[in-house]
Parts: structure tokens; C-alpha cells; sequence
């Protein structure tokens, strides 16, 4: 499943996933952004990863800020990015 | 503050484009921002000297969203992985500009990252302009003209320094382009165009003038931004430590699909 959400004026956000027994697998976060530090893209797709296929946008973007050392710093995107991407993914 | 005694507070120094492999490239970037971090080398500018065609691609793209694999391989196109996100780029040597800063990160301190890649680029767009070229900067990374998008820069901040890069588009094979890269609708939703093509707008469509010519005028523009601008290269060390960082990462199938 593959699901693609740009913020305007900002950068794409590509999530590709499967859905198993009700919970997301195999999930994959890309795009075009700019993420500091990089290894953050680790905890963004560890957020979605195993979550239940129903959640709601809100609360997709809930886990991922949640994922989120303080001192990352999201450039063009947003963990509400991220989870319109993965909605659109699991549509 | 000033914008300008930002950059003079530093000894800037000049590589000028050595022809070397695509993953070279990639490798020195990594190298040259090391060396700065650690306080070895002086802030630095690199022009890229190519020999071989690539698809570059972001830091964090994936392979099979971004590239038609066939498509590269059918060509002889290499796919490389940068240090950098961003979007991907289709460069043949001829039709492209890429240049590199490495620079300590106090140099953009205070700064949004957004504010910061218009800050670094800004003496880009004053040689295009003097070229007679219509260039401006469309945040948050793009250098662009009323003939359409000229260029774009990513940046990291790694190694206790600054990564920033640019490629600009000198000239373009656009039927090699769309077949090697995969431009879906969602990114152009915002663009108020439909083709990727068209929204390209390379130099040679708005000046005569040869690469080499815009290539010395960066240079110029950029020495008097700097207030001097001191001729350097790259060092044996730095080669040898490249060549390291190609076996250990930018050459290995690990690093480039990262993301498949």
C-alpha cells in the first residue's frame, strides 16, 4: 500500500505499508524532506509501524510527535504530514 | 549581524571541478564537512567536477519510488545516495553546476534552516543575475526564474558543521529525464503545473553563455561576498579518506538502498 502527501509549500512525504490482523507492517516513511538529525526518520517509521490500521490522522500524528527527541527538527513536513501520508496509504 | 560580515568573518577557500567519479563526489562531501567540523580545514567552496551520468537521490528517499531501475541501467546511469535530503536530480556532467559549502555551523547560527538555505545561496542568485539572468529563491530550496526552476540546494548539519549544496541546471536532456525518474502528480500538487519538465528552466535557455563563463562568475561573485577567496584542493588525505567512505558507504548497496 502507498500513500503520498505534499505540504504545500513544503516537501513530499511517501509512506509505503501492508496491513496484517488489523495492524500496520512493513512501513516505510520517505520523501523529499529534510529531517535533523537523520536518524530520526528510525523513530517516525517505529511510531506507524505495528499501529493499529484505524487510527485517525490526529492520533497518527500524536504517536509520531510522540516518537520525537526534542531536538528534532522537521523541515517541510510534519508529523501531521507524515499522517495524512499514512491515511492515504491505508485508504 | 551583518549578512556580509557573516561570511567575511571567515578565511574562505576554493576547489575548483576536478573530474572524478560520481560516488567521489559524494564521498568528499562527507570528508570535506568532517574537516571543517573538526577545525582542519578552512570554510570551503567546491564546484564538482563530473565524468559519468547519475541519478541522485535524497537522504531519505526510496530507490523504487524515485528511479525506473531499468531505465538507469538500460542508459549506464548510476544511482546514488547523498548525504543530504532532498529531492531527486538526473545530472549528465555538461548540463549541470553543482557546488558545494563547508562551513561551521556559527556561520548560520540563529537562523531557521529555511532562512539558512536562502542565506547560503543568496550569492548564487547575485552571479545569475548579473548574467542577466531573472533568478530569485523560492524557499524553501529552490533557485528559480521567470523561465522556470533553475536549481535546488539541500543542506545537513553534521560533524559539528554545515553541508550545503546546490545543483543548477546548465542545460537538460528532459525525454532522459522523465524516463529515469519517477515524478508522480502528488509532488507537482502545488506547483499549479502538471509536467516536471516543464517546470524546469536551465541557464542555456536564458543565456548563450557557456558553462565555464557561469561557473567563473560564481566564483567571482562569491570571492568579493567573502571579501577573498583562496585557491585550495583537495589533499591526498582527503582523497585517500573518500576512497574509504566508497568501499565502507556511498559505493555499498547498503547505504543506496537505505530506503529501497
Amino acid at each position: 500500500m502507498h500513500g503520498e502527501y505534499k505540504t504545500p509549500g513544503g516537501k513530499l512525504v511517501v509512506v509505503d505499508c501492508e496491513v496484517r490482523d488489523g495492524r500496520v507492517v512493513g512501513a516505510q516513511v520517505s520523501g523529499d524532506f529534510f529531517l535533523e538529525p537523520a536518524e530520526a526518520l528510525t523513530a517516525i517509521t517505529a511510531a506507524i509501524e505495528g499501529m493499529p490500521a484505524d487510527l485517525d490522522e490526529a492520533a497518527i500524528a500524536a504517536r509520531v510527535r510522540a516518537a520525537l527527541a526534542p531536538d528534532v527538527v522537521m523541515v517541510g513536513f510534519s508529523p501531521e504530514a507524515v499522517a495524512r501520508a499514512v491515511r492515504r496509504a491505508l485508504a | 549581524m551583518s549578512d556580509r560580515s557573516r561570511w567575511s568573518a571567515y578565511r574562505w577557500h576554493l576547489i575548483r571541478p576536478l573530474p572524478v567519479a560520481a560516488p567521489v563526489n559524494h564521498a568528499l562531501d562527507e570528508v570535506l564537512t568532517r574537516r571543517v567540523g573538526a577545525g582542519e580545514r578552512h570554510p570551503t567552496l567546491r564546484f564538482w567536477g563530473r565524468i559519468e551520468p547519475e541519478v541522485v537521490i535524497g537522504r531519505f528517499q526510496s530507490v523504487r519510488n524515485e528511479v525506473d531501475e531499468a531505465a538507469a541501467r538500460r542508459y549506464g546511469i548510476q544511482i546514488m545516495r547523498r548525504l543530504t535530503g532532498g529531492g531527486a536530480m538526473f545530472v549528465e556532467p555538461p548540463n549541470v553546476i553543482t557546488y558545494s559549502l563547508y562551513a561551521p555551523q556559527e556561520l548560520v547560527a540563529g537562523m531557521s534552516f529555511v532562512e539558512s538555505y536562502a542565506f547560503l545561496d543568496a550569492w548564487a542568485i547575485e552571479a545569475l543575475r548579473s548574467l542577466g539572468i531573472d533568478a530569485w529563491y523560492e524557499p524553501i530550496n529552490d533557485m528559480t526564474s521567470s523561465g522556470g526552476k533553475i536549481g535546488g540546494a539541500a543542506q545537513a548539519r553534521r560533524f559539528g558543521a554545515v553541508l550545503h549544496h546546490a545543483t543548477l541546471a546548465y542545460d537538460l536532456n528532459s525525454d532522459r529525464m522523465l524516463e529515469v525518474l519517477r515524478i508522480g502528480k502528488e509532488k507537482l500538487s502545488d506547483k499549479g503545473i502538471t509536467s516536471a519538465a516543464k517546470r524546469v528552466g536551465p541557464i542555456r535557455q536564458q543565456t548563450n553563455l557557456p558553462r565555464d563563463v557561469i561557473v567563473e562568475r560564481m566564483i567571482e561573485t562569491f570571492a568579493r561576498w567573502c571579501g577573498g577567496l583562496a585557491e585550495g584542493q583537495v589533499t591526498a588525505a582527503e582523497m585517500e579518506e573518500a576512497g574509504e567512505l566508497i568501499r565502507t558507504k556511498y559505493g555499498t548497496r547498503e547505504w543506496i538502498y537505505t530506503l529501497p
